[in-house]
């Protein structure tokens, strides 16, 4: 159905407000530069992808990973981009390994309502995440309801 | 007697002029400053990806970070064309000051001959 790739355009309204962002207040686009960097934006994708894809390959490996996209933006001379990006992806690794967490416990709390006896909640691993605490805190006063 | 006091002024005060107030936020995930992850829907990007026939498959990390790294880029070339339009005491970024910014920054010449 595309009939070029650079058809395939990322959403007007999200590079608007990346762009409005990056300015400052007062200054304002035309549309033909908006959706000029649009396809820019576009551009860089398939660029990096391929540039990513040749590191993979080096690698013997078929499947882009992180760091192949981050080898291919040292290649392409955007450096300035590989530490935001590589703090973005810790935080992206965290989120991920949260909500794995969180679908974890809950099959975990389904089994205990019948079997109260273990207790591996103390987990010492990370201690960033309060949220969990959180949960543990409530999931021990239901558990001392039904009892 | 149930009294509701609107206590919303000074609240209101506080937020000030922000633009986001209009437009519909999603919901963060984090509560970090600036951790909205990513803007740019992934499923897009992946679509982009795919469209390369060399690629097979990407991990779900690798596409984060291509959206990340694209928005950078929107960031970045979004303020090296201001400075062309600044120099034209100009309010507006035109398509002009874009085709300048790609001549003039080497690591854009990658987008010459794309854009049209």
């Amino acid at each position: 159905m595309a009939e070029r790739p650079e058809d395939l355009n990322l959403p007007n309204a999200v590079i608007t407000r990346i762009i409005k962002e990056a300015l400052p207040d007062g200054v304002n686009i035309s549309k033909e530069a908006r959706s000029a960097i649009s396809r820019a934006a576009s551009v860089f994708v398939l660029y990096a992808t391929s540039c990513a894809n040749n590191f993979a390959m080096k690698g013997k490996r078929k499947t882009l990973n992180a760091s192949d996209v981050l080898s291919a933006m040292e290649e392409m001379e955007f450096q300035r981009f590989v530490t935001p990006l590589k703090e973005a992806l810790e935080a992206y690794r965290r989120e991920q390994k949260g909500k794995k967490e969180a679908s974890e416990q809950k099959k975990k709390d389904k089994d205990k309502k019948t079997d109260s006896e273990e207790q591996d909640k103390s987990r010492d691993e990370d201690n960033d995440e309060d949220e969990e605490r959180l949960e543990e805190e409530e999931h021990n006063e239901e558990e001392e309801v039904d009892n | 007697m149930a009294a509701v006091v609107p206590g919303s002024g000074a609240s209101r005060e506080e937020e000030g002029t922000g633009g986001d107030a209009a437009t519909p936020q999603p919901p963060a995930p984090t509560s970090a400053p600036g951790a909205r992850l990513s803007r740019l829907p992934l499923a897009r990007v992946k679509a982009l990806v795919k469209a390369d026939p060399d690629v097979t498959l990407a991990g779900q990390e690798a596409i984060f970070i291509l959206a990340r790294a694209a928005e950078l880029f929107v960031e970045t070339i979004a303020k090296d064309a201001y400075c062309c339009a600044q120099q034209g005491k100009r309010k507006t970024l035109q398509r002009r000051d874009l085709d300048n910014a790609i001549e003039a920054v080497d690591e854009f010449a990658f987008l010459e001959g794309t854009l049209d």
